[in-house]
C-alpha cells in the first residue's frame, strides 16, 4: 500500500498498524458501488436480519421464510441488511492561520504540538489510510479561501497515492472561507460520503452552522478535527507584541497581558457558539489540541463510531 | 508641607520611572505571526473604557509609590494643612512665648491652659525639627538658649502677670539673629494675640517688618495663634483704695471693677461673690454682673482700731476660665503730706502758685506750699516736696543740679516764665524766648483731653481751658509736647518729650498775663495734678502694673534682692520681680503688682490684621486651642510609606490577571455529542 518511491512524512507505519484493528464505520447509510462494511439504505444479504414483509408476485421463492408460512398460513419473505463501501471526503482547510504552532523548533515529539497543518496531514493521511485498507473511496479537497485542489473519492490504491501527493504538497496560504467551500462541496458531491474537515474553524460559527446544514441535507456523514494550538488557547505571551495575520489580515500591536482576560473571554464564547452548533446540526465534532497525540485522537474517533455501529 | 531631610525632593523625578519604564518595555516589543486574529480584534474591542482606566490606575499607583517612598525618606512634617511654607530643618528656631495673664485661659472641657498648650506642642515641635539651636523669649530681653525640652521646666516660661511686649520681643530676636544666626532661622510666636501684647499702634511694625526682609538669613515665622476667647471669663480688679477715717476708726475705701473679657451681645446677668481679703479677715460681697462691667463703688471696708494705715488685700472671685485675673492685689497707707516748693520771683504769682498748691483735694488730705527764696535752694525740704512750681530763670549751675536730682528721684516740676527771658539760660534743652503781647485776650484754641496733665476728668468733663484769657505769652524754645495751644500753634501748655517730670506753662497767673488766677480750675487741676504725679514716689503704698517698667523698677537701686514678697504665687524668681503679681515690701513701702488694666479689656487683633503684619515674610498661622492634645508639628513619614503600601497593594490586585477562562480548563468538553 505504501510507495517505495516517497516515504509520507505524515504516515506513521506503526501507529497505522495499531489502528488498523479498529474499522472506520459510517454512522449513516451509505450508498456504494460495491459491497463493504458500511450499512446501505436497502436491503441485501448480509447475515444482519432486517425485517418481515408480506410475499408478492416476483420474488426470490428462496428467501420465504416456511417456518413462519407453517405458524400463519401466510407468505412472508425475510429481509437482511446490505452492506456497501464508503466514501470518505477529506476536507482539508489550508489557509494561512493553519500554519501556526507554537512548537519549539526542531520538537520531534507528538507531545509538542505541531502547527496545524502538520497535525492535519498526519489526521488526514492516517484517515485515508484506513480508509483505503478496508476498501473504501478516498478523495480531498484543499480548501482556503477557495477549493485549491480537490481529488473526487476513488477505491484504487494509486489514487490513495494521489491523495498523499495532495497532503504532502498542500502550502497554508491565503484567507480562510470554508463555509463557501464546504458549501461547494454539499452541491457537487451527489452520493452520500463521510465528510471529514480537518480546520482550526476560524470563522463565523453561524456560517459554519449554515454549511453544516447544508452537508447533513445532503445526507453526508459531517465529522470534524478542530484543531487548536496550545499557545492560541492559553494566550500566555508576557512582552508587548506585534501580531502578524497569518491570512495576510494586517497587523495588531497589544500588551498581551492586558488584553489576556478578554482574549480568553472571546475564546470561550467562540468556543461555546461552536459547541451548541455542532450539537444542533449531528456533526461528530472533535476538539483537538495540538499537542495530544494524533493517534490518541484517530482512535478515539474510530472507536466511538465502532461503538456506534454496535448500537445500531 | 516641611522636610527634615528636603535635598531628598531633588529624587522626586524618579516618580516617572514606571511611565519610562513602560514606555521601554513598549518598544521592547516582540513580533509573532499569528492565526486566531478574530479573538485578538475582540479582545482588542473589549479591552477600552475600564482596561485602560485600569491600565492608568496601575500607572499611577506605581508612580505614586515611588512618590511616596520618596517623600517618606524626605521625612516630612505635619504643620497643619494651613501651613504650607516650606524649609527644611533651621539652624536657629526662636520661641516668642506670650506669658500674659490672659494666656493662662484655658477650656472648662480639657485640662491644660493656653499657655500650657503652647509650651508644650512648641516643645515638641522643637524637638521634631531639632534645630541647632533653641532660642527663649519670655520678655524683650537677651534670648536664652533652651533645649526643646527645657521649655516644659523653664522659669523664664512660667505664667506672668505682665503683658506680653511681642514687637519687642521680635526686635530683640531680630538683633540676635542678625549678630548671630548665620543660617536659616525660624521664629515661633505663641500668642492669644491680644491688642495690648500686639502694640499695633506704636510697635514700631513696619519698621520690623522691612528689617526681616534685609536680613541675608531666610527667616520663618510661625505663630501658633490661641485667640479663642476664654468663656465665661471675667476679670476683677481694684481700681482705687483709700484710707477714711470714720470716727475713731479706720476705714478702706474701695473702688473694685469686674468685667466680662468674653462679653456678647446679651451676656445673660449674673451675682459675682467678690471675696476680699486684709489682714486675715475675709470679707464676701456679692456683685451684681448685668451687663459686661459692674462697678463696686466706694466700697467700705472697716479696718478697726489699732490696725496699721499701712496695709495690704486681696480682691478675688471664684475660678473660671483664666485663674489670672480672678485676683487682684491692693496696698494702703496714709498719703503723704503735700508738698509744695514754690520757687517764684513775681510775688503775685508765687501767691497764686502758693494758693493753688497749698489747698488739698480733699479734707483728709494734708497740704503744704514752702515758698523757697532761690538763694535758699541748698536747705529746701526737697525730700519731701513732690513738685516743684518755678517762675523766673530757668535754673543752671548748682540750682540745676538740685531740681536735676529732685526730677530724678520722681519729683515733678513746673517752669513759669522770668519777667526777662535769657536764651542763654537753658534746662533739660528748653529755653525761654521772648514775651509777646495780644491786642485781646485770647483762648486756648486745642488741648489734649485724652491723658497728659490737661485731661478730662474721671467723670468726662472736659476742664474749662477754653474759658481761659492770655494776654501775654512767652515764647518757648527747645524740643517739646504742646499739650494746650494758642491760635497760630504758640503753645501755652507743654512738656519735654522724654516724660522726666518737666512741664511748662508759657504765660503767669497774674491778671495782666492772664486769667489763670481768676479762672482758677485750670490752674488748680493742673497744679493738683503735678503734685499728684510728684507724690508716687513718696507713697507708702504704691500700685505698680507689672511689665517692663515694674522690672527696671525692680532692677534699680538694690536690685531685685530687696523686693520681699508679701502675698502672691510662690516660686518668684528674683529675675521675675515686676512681671509677675504679689505684693512686696520694697525699702519699708508697700508695693502691688498686678496685671495691666488693658489685659482685661480683652481686644483680639484679627487674623487678617496680623496676617498684615507679615506680609512679604515667610510666615505661616496655626490656630491651636487650649489643652488639645495634638502636636502642631510631627513626622508624619508612616503615613507615607503607609500610602506607599497601599498603593503598591491596589496596585498589585490590580496587576493580577483577573480569573481567565483558561481555554484548556474551562472550555466546553473536548469531545461534543454529534
Amino acid at each position: 500500500m505504501f510507495s517505495d518511491r516517497q516515504p509520507r512524512s505524515f504516515l506513521e507505519p506503526a501507529v497505522l498498524a495499531r489502528l488498523a484493528g479498529v474499522p472506520l464505520l459510517a454512522r449513516r447509510p451509505m450508498v456504494g458501488s460495491v459491497s463493504g462494511r458500511h450499512a446501505s439504505p436497502h436491503r441485501g444479504s448480509s447475515v444482519e436480519f432486517a425485517e418481515y414483509r408480506k410475499y408478492v408476485p416476483g420474488d426470490d421463492l428462496r428467501r420465504l421464510d416456511w417456518r413462519a408460512f407453517g405458524r400463519s398460513d401466510r407468505f412472508y419473505v425475510k429481509e437482511y441488511e446490505a452492506d456497501t463501501n464508503l466514501r470518505l471526503f477529506l476536507v482539508l482547510d489550508t489557509s494561512g492561520s493553519m500554519a501556526y504552532g507554537s512548537a519549539k523548533p526542531g520538537a520531534v515529539a507528538v507531545e509538542q504540538p505541531l502547527s496545524k497543518i502538520a497535525y492535519a496531514r498526519r489526521i488526514c493521511g492516517g484517515l485515508g489510510y484506513l480508509a483505503a485498507e478496508q476498501g473504501d473511496a478516498v478523495g480531498i479537497a484543499c480548501a482556503a479561501g477557495e477549493i485549491v485542489r480537490s481529488l473526487p473519492p476513488r477505491r484504487s490504491p494509486a489514487h490513495l497515492r494521489l491523495v498523499f501527493d495532495v497532503l504532502d504538497e498542500a502550502k497554508p496560504e491565503g484567507p480562510t472561507r470554508l463555509p463557501n467551500v464546504l458549501h461547494e462541496l454539499a452541491e457537487t458531491t451527489r452520493q452520500r460520503a463521510l465528510v471529514v474537515i480537518v480546520s482550526d474553524l476560524f470563522v463565523s460559527p453561524s456560517e459554519l452552522a449554515e454549511a453544516f446544514g447544508h452537508l447533513r441535507f445532503r445526507r453526508h456523514d459531517v465529522a470534524v478535527f478542530h484543531l487548536l494550538d496550545p499557545q492560541e488557547l492559553a494566550f500566555s505571551f508576557q512582552r508587548p507584541t506585534r501580531f502578524l495575520d497569518l491570512e495576510g489580515g494586517g497587523t495588531i500591536f497589544a500588551d498581551p497581558v492586558e488584553i489576556a482576560d478578554r482574549y480568553h473571554q472571546a475564546v470561550a464564547a467562540y468556543l461555546e457558539d461552536l459547541r451548541r452548533i455542532v450539537l444542533e446540526s449531528g456533526v461528530d465534532y472533535h476538539r483537538v489540541v495540538t499537542d495530544q497525540p494524533y493517534e490518541q485522537v484517530l482512535a478515539r474517533f474510530l472507536v466511538g463510531r465502532a461503538a456506534g455501529r454496535s448500537l445500531r | 508641607m516641611t522636610f527634615l531631610q528636603p535635598w531628598v525632593l531633588a529624587a522626586l523625578p524618579l516618580v516617572s520611572l514606571p511611565l519610562i519604564i513602560h514606555l521601554i518595555n513598549q518598544r521592547r516589543f516582540q513580533t509573532v505571526q499569528w492565526g486566531g486574529m478574530m479573538f485578538l480584534l475582540a479582545a482588542k474591542a473589549l479591552s477600552s473604557g475600564y482596561s485602560r482606566l485600569r491600565h492608568w490606575l496601575i500607572m499611577l499607583l506605581r508612580m505614586l509609590a515611588v512618590a511616596g517612598v520618596i517623600l517618606a525618606v524626605g521625612r516630612p512634617l505635619s504643620r497643619g494643612w494651613l501651613a504650607l511654607a516650606g524649609g527644611g530643618r533651621p539652624d536657629t528656631a526662636v520661641v516668642i512665648l506670650d506669658r500674659s495673664p490672659s494666656m493662662q485661659a484655658s477650656d472648662p472641657a480639657v485640662v491644660g491652659s493656653k499657655l500650657a498648650t503652647g509650651r508644650r506642642q512648641l516643645a515638641e515641635s522643637l524637638a521634631t525639627l531639632a534645630p541647632a539651636r533653641c532660642l527663649f523669649l519670655g520678655t524683650p530681653d537677651k534670648p536664652i538658649e533652651v533645649s526643646p525640652q527645657g521649655l516644659f521646666d523653664l522659669p523664664a516660661a512660667e505664667p506672668a502677670a505682665a503683658p506680653a511686649d511681642i514687637p519687642g520681643m521680635l526686635r530683640s530676636a531680630y538683633d540676635h539673629i542678625r549678630e548671630n544666626a548665620a543660617g536659616t532661622a525660624e521664629i515661633w510666636i505663641c500668642s492669644d494675640q491680644r491688642a495690648n501684647d500686639w502694640a499695633l499702634e506704636t510697635g514700631g511694625w513696619s519698621g520690623l517688618r522691612d528689617a526681616f526682609a534685609k536680613l541675608p538669613q531666610q527667616v520663618r515665622f510661625q505663630l501658633l495663634s490661641f485667640s479663642d476667647p476664654a468663656v465665661g471669663n471675667v476679670a476683677i480688679r481694684v481700681a482705687d483704695a483709700r484710707l477714711a477715717v470714720r470716727g475713731n476708726e479706720r476705714e478702706l475705701v474701695v473702688r473694685v471693677e469686674a468685667t466680662r473679657t468674653d462679653a456678647g451681645a446679651d451676656p445673660e446677668p449674673r451675682t459675682l461673690p467678690v471675696r476680699f481679703e486684709i489682714g486675715g479677715v475675709t470679707t464676701v460681697v456679692d456683685l451684681e454682673l448685668a451687663g459686661r462691667e459692674a462697678v463696686l463703688a466706694d466700697h467700705v471696708l472697716p479696718l478697726g482700731r489699732g490696725v496699721e494705715a499701712r496695709g495690704w488685700g486681696r480682691v478675688s472671685i471664684p475660678a473660671d476660665a483664666d485663674l489670672a485675673d480672678n485676683e487682684f492685689y491692693f496696698v494702703f497707707d496714709d498719703p503723704p503730706p503735700r508738698v509744695t516748693l514754690v520757687v517764684a520771683e513775681n510775688a503775685k504769682a508765687e501767691r497764686v502758685l502758693e494758693l493753688a498748691a497749698s489747698i488739698p483735694p480733699s479734707k483728709e488730705l494734708t497740704a503744704r506750699a514752702d515758698a523757697v527764696p532761690r538763694s535758699a535752694l541748698a536747705t529746701a525740704a526737697w525730700d519731701e516736696a513732690a513738685a516743684v512750681l518755678w517762675q523766673g530763670p530757668l535754673p543752671t549751675g548748682r540750682e540745676a543740679e538740685f531740681v536735676d536730682a529732685f526730677v530724678a528721684s520722681g519729683g515733678q516740676v513746673i517752669f513759669f516764665p522770668p519777667e526777662q527771658p535769657a536764651a542763654a539760660d537753658r534746662f533739660a534743652g528748653i529755653f525761654w524766648k521772648e514775651w509777646s503781647s495780644y491786642a485781646e485776650p485770647v483762648e486756648p484754641e486745642q488741648w489734649r483731653t485724652d491723658q497728659d496733665l490737661l485731661a478730662n476728668t474721671l467723670s468726662g468733663g472736659a476742664l474749662p481751658l477754653g474759658e481761659l484769657e492770655v494776654r501775654r505769652i512767652c515764647g518757648l524754645g527747645g524740643e517739646i509736647v504742646p499739650l494746650a495751644s494758642l491760635p497760630g500753634g504758640v503753645p501755652l501748655v507743654a512738656r519735654v518729650p522724654d516724660e522726666r517730670g518737666i512741664s511748662l506753662c508759657a504765660t503767669l497767673p497774674i491778671p495782666r498775663d492772664s486769667s489763670l488766677a481768676s479762672e482758677g480750675i485750670v490752674l488748680y487741676a493742673l497744679v493738683q495734678r503735678v503734685i499728684d504725679r510728684g507724690l508716687v514716689p513718696l507713697l507708702g503704698a504704691r500700685q505698680l502694673d507689672a511689665g517692663a517698667a515694674t522690672v527696671a523698677l525692680a532692677q534699680s537701686g538694690a536690685g531685685a534682692a530687696a523686693w520681699e514678697r508679701l502675698a502672691g504665687p510662690p516660686g518668684l524668681l528674683s529675675t521675675e520681680a515686676g512681671l509677675q503679681p504679689g505684693v512686696f515690701s520694697v525699702a519699708g513701702r508697700l508695693v502691688a503688682v498686678n496685671r495691666p488694666e488693658a489685659e482685661d479689656a480683652a481686644v483680639i487683633v484679627s487674623d487678617e490684621r496680623i496676617d498684615g503684619l507679615f506680609r512679604g515674610l515667610s510666615y505661616a498661622r496655626l490656630s491651636g486651642h487650649a489643652g488639645a492634645p495634638e502636636t502642631v508639628v510631627q513626622e508624619i513619614w508612616r503615613a507615607f510609606l503607609i500610602a506607599m503600601l497601599v498603593a503598591l497593594v491596589i496596585e498589585g490586585l490590580l496587576s493580577l490577571p483577573r480569573r481567565t477562562r483558561s481555554a484548556v480548563v474551562g472550555m466546553p468538553p473536548l469531545e461534543a455529542a454529534a
